[in-house]
């Protein structure tokens, strides 16, 4: 490879581009680590940038130095450990009950984004980008939310049948995209992201009317009732807590995203056509089936995401349910590198930023900063020389990706 | 937390410090260590409308008595529980929940902790004791705002839209409509008003709160180009989007803030706000907080209602108001307070 380089330029950006693309995608542990802790310090300089208090000390800052300059500390030291207090354990609680729950929502704002975290994993080792998991959820949404509040079934069927329709609904959305990607050629990109808005008005137009997703008694306002006790999904800890089963329903996804990608023959398909297409398509594997099938599925992850979201609700459900799970579910699959167990790590932390907002925000901490922190992890990970450079890592020349690329070679012959 | 209470001792003597050194010397403030809260609906706190009403009075009460603030934002139906939650864990005196979506859940947290206190701006109490629910006859003011918009029109066609169909919002519309009307009966020339039939209660709404929402230019849009040139959008800060509309309409429309005056709040605002349908939250939080936190009265479950007669709601004065107009409106204001003209009619 290094040869090719000297000789054709044209060839060596080509190389150059792909190397960065598998760069980002790696997901190596050690720059991901290193892009949240340099995610955090920029957040902490927003939230003491921004304090009254700090603000305040640096004004008197002739008078006490010291306390200016301590404020600075405090800030930092109050906003993260609410930020702790609000999404692992609240030490200063008054049971064990209150103390505990932090961690319980964690998991249960971080089931859902595993969910379609993995769903967008899954494209992105087949070599796709899916920005579609926002209006794959909504889709799967109409279905559960169909299925849930307007038939009837006995208890545990009705929920299983309510998932199921967020799934196959999903997965007929994503397959929309497949087939016009492999069919027609038209970039899955762009194609996620107009089918967002279309998933958006259909969801819309469905929850407005009345014969089928409107609430009852209701009027003008896209809304529908609560789904029926028989398909909700139950709460896992008792009425203390809110955690519900669709953290079973994650942990049971991360088990088969495993499965599929790490162990069956379908999942060594779609790692090949990721790796190269081309050599896929020589190897004999059907490329274009391949994209479809992985949409697919992948959107089949969104819907259960949105079964999470659409049968947990109280209520009633209007198009906010979805949350911005669909767009957070993208940082998580970069975060976690689109192994099963990476996503996990990131989803947790992500709902670990959505359990603690309200405990940071009675701290005094605007939800905007969290934000930042989100978007600037997304950033260093997508930037990796950034990262390199701030923590003077070596840059990866050709002989290390190369060794790289061997490494990975024999464990896909292995 | 023990390092929190360390820095809060620190924190309360600097400023005690600070205090001394500045003003020479100051009596503590009678609301000290009394904790107000809010948790608002979707939306920021920001939004030129109903949360920050509510958010206004907090701070004008934080500012006064010295109790401390503490707020939480909802980004979406899925926050609520989670903030209120937090209020609960940080042992507010008193927790404002902002807004009829929240209804469900500030019950739920008032049944859950009987001895916290609960306000519920637009909302109702299932039940608790220890939940104060704050309302507002809307339909009262919204009626002078409909005969003004009826008067000020060229075109006689008014237009009014909701963010959810909810009985908050469609007081404003029930007002608007129903005063338009009155218009009508009285000169004789027919006015039509787009948007909202009361009768049937059927209309056009946005689906949310969410500011600046696409789906209500659109509305404001449709309404233009049929004829409207008076648009009233009750879904918070929905004016941006409303003012996007009539400019690329090119038509000469104007429209009618809600909850404050928008004329004074965002001045950009002001050459194309006829009036603002004031629902003055902000006096009525102020209140309650001065009522637990400095007279030190007992919490109580009543419910508080703002109507023209205390002042809790009234249209705002702007230039675009004559002498005619002004004698009328206070006119029918008369008449509503005294029970003589039902705004509902």
């Amino acid at each position: 490879m290094s040869k090719k380089k000297d000789l054709d330029p044209v060839k060596s950006g080509q190389d150059k581009a792909t190397s960065v693309l598998h760069e980002i995608m790696s997901g190596d542990p050690v720059r991901i680590g290193l892009s949240i802790l340099l995610g955090f310090l920029i957040g902490a300089v927003f939230m003491v940038v921004f304090d009254k208090n700090v603000i305040k000390a640096f004004e008197d800052f002739g008078t006490d130095p010291s306390y200016a300059l301590s404020s600075i500390w405090w800030t930092v030291q109050d906003g993260y450990g609410a930020l702790f207090a609000g999404s692992v354990i609240n030490f200063g609680a008054d049971n064990f009950v209150s103390a505990i729950r932090p961690f319980t929502e964690t998991l249960r704002f971080a089931a859902p984004l595993i969910m379609a975290g993995l769903g967008v994993a899954l494209t992105f080792r087949v070599g796709l980008f899916n920005i579609g998991a926002t209006g794959q959820m909504l889709v799967g949404l109409a279905g559960a939310t169909f299925v849930s509040t307007r038939l009837q079934m006995p208890i545990i069927i009705h929920m299983l049948a309510a998932v199921l329709a967020a799934v196959v609904c999903a997965m007929i959305w994503g397959m929309i995209v497949g087939l016009l990607k492999s069919r027609t050629g038209a970039h899955e990109v762009i194609v996620t992201i107009m089918l967002n808005y279309v998933a958006l008005s259909l969801f819309t137009y469905l929850l407005r009317q009345p014969n089928l997703l409107l609430e009852e008694n209701g009027g003008g306002t896209p809304k529908s009732d609560n789904p029926d006790g028989t398909a909700r999904l139950g709460l896992l800890l008792g009425p203390d807590f809110q955690l519900h089963y669709g953290l079973i329903f994650a942990v049971l996804a991360v088990v088969f995203y495993w499965w599929l990608m790490e162990k069956s023959t379908f999942g060594f398909r779609f790692r090949m056509v990721g790796h190269n297409p081309s050599a896929a398509r020589a190897a004999g594997i059907k490329v274009e089936n391949t994209f479809v099938w992985a949409l697919a599925i992948s959107a089949g992850f969104s819907g259960l995401a949105a079964a999470n979201q659409g049968l947990s609700v109280d209520g009633g459900l209007t198009t906010s349910i979805e949350a911005g799970i669909g767009f957070d579910a993208i940082t998580v699959a970069l975060l976690g590198g689109s192994r099963a167990g990476g996503v996990v790590m990131a989803g947790m932390l992500f709902g670990a930023f959505k359990a603690g907002s309200a405990t940071m925000q009675v701290a005094g901490v605007s939800p905007e900063v969290l934000g930042v922190v989100k978007a600037l992890i997304v950033l260093f990970i997508a930037a990796p020389p950034i990262i390199r450079a701030f923590y003077r890592l070596p840059v990866p020349g050709p002989k290390v990706f190369e060794a790289a690329q061997q490494a990975k070679a024999a464990k896909v012959i292995k | 937390m023990n390092k929190v209470s360390r820095k809060a001792v620190a924190g309360v003597a600097m400023a005690a410090a600070s205090l001394l050194v500045l003003s020479g010397c100051a009596s503590p403030k009678p609301g000290a260590g009394f904790i107000e809260c809010g948790v608002s609906d979707e939306g920021s706190w920001a939004d030129k409308s109903f949360n920050e009403s509510v958010m206004d009075g907090m701070e004008k009460a934080a500012e006064e008595f010295g109790v401390t603030l503490n707020s939480a934002e909802s980004n979406s139906s899925e926050d609520f529980a989670p903030n209120l939650d937090a209020m609960v864990e940080a042992k507010c005196d008193v927790i404002f929940a902002v807004g009829f979506n929240l209804v469900d859940a500030v019950n739920a947290a008032a049944e859950a902790n009987p001895t916290l206190n609960f306000v519920t701006i637009d909302g109702y109490s299932t039940g608790p004791t220890n939940l104060k629910p704050v309302g507002y006859a809307m339909e009262e003011s919204s009626y002078l705002a409909g005969y003004a918009a009826a008067y000020y029109s060229t075109t006689k066609v008014v237009s009014v839209y909701g963010g959810i169909q909810i009985d908050a919002v469609t007081a404003f519309m029930d007002g608007f409509y129903y005063g338009a009307k009155a218009y009508e009966t009285e000169t004789g020339t027919p006015v039509t008003v787009l948007g909202w039939d009361p009768v049937a209660k059927t209309g056009d709404f946005i689906g949310g709160f969410a500011p600046n929402a696409p789906e209500g230019k659109t509305i404001a849009a449709g309404h233009l180009s049929a004829g409207a040139d008076v648009l009233v959008p009750v879904g918070g800060d929905q004016f941006g989007a409303l003012q996007e509309a009539i400019e690329e309409s090119g038509f000469d429309a104007k429209m009618i803030g809600v909850d404050k005056n928008i004329s004074v709040t965002s001045p950009e605002y002001a050459p194309i706000t006829l009036t603002s349908i004031e629902k003055r939250m902000a006096s009525a939080v102020y209140d309650i907080v001065k009522e637990l936190a400095v007279d030190k009265v007992a919490f109580s479950g009543k419910e508080y209602r703002g109507t023209l007669a205390n002042g809790g709601t009234d249209i705002s004065v702007t230039e675009f108001i004559d002498a005619d107009l002004t004698a009328k409106l206070a006119e029918l204001k008369a008449g509503i307070i005294d029970g003589s003209i039902d705004p509902l009619s």
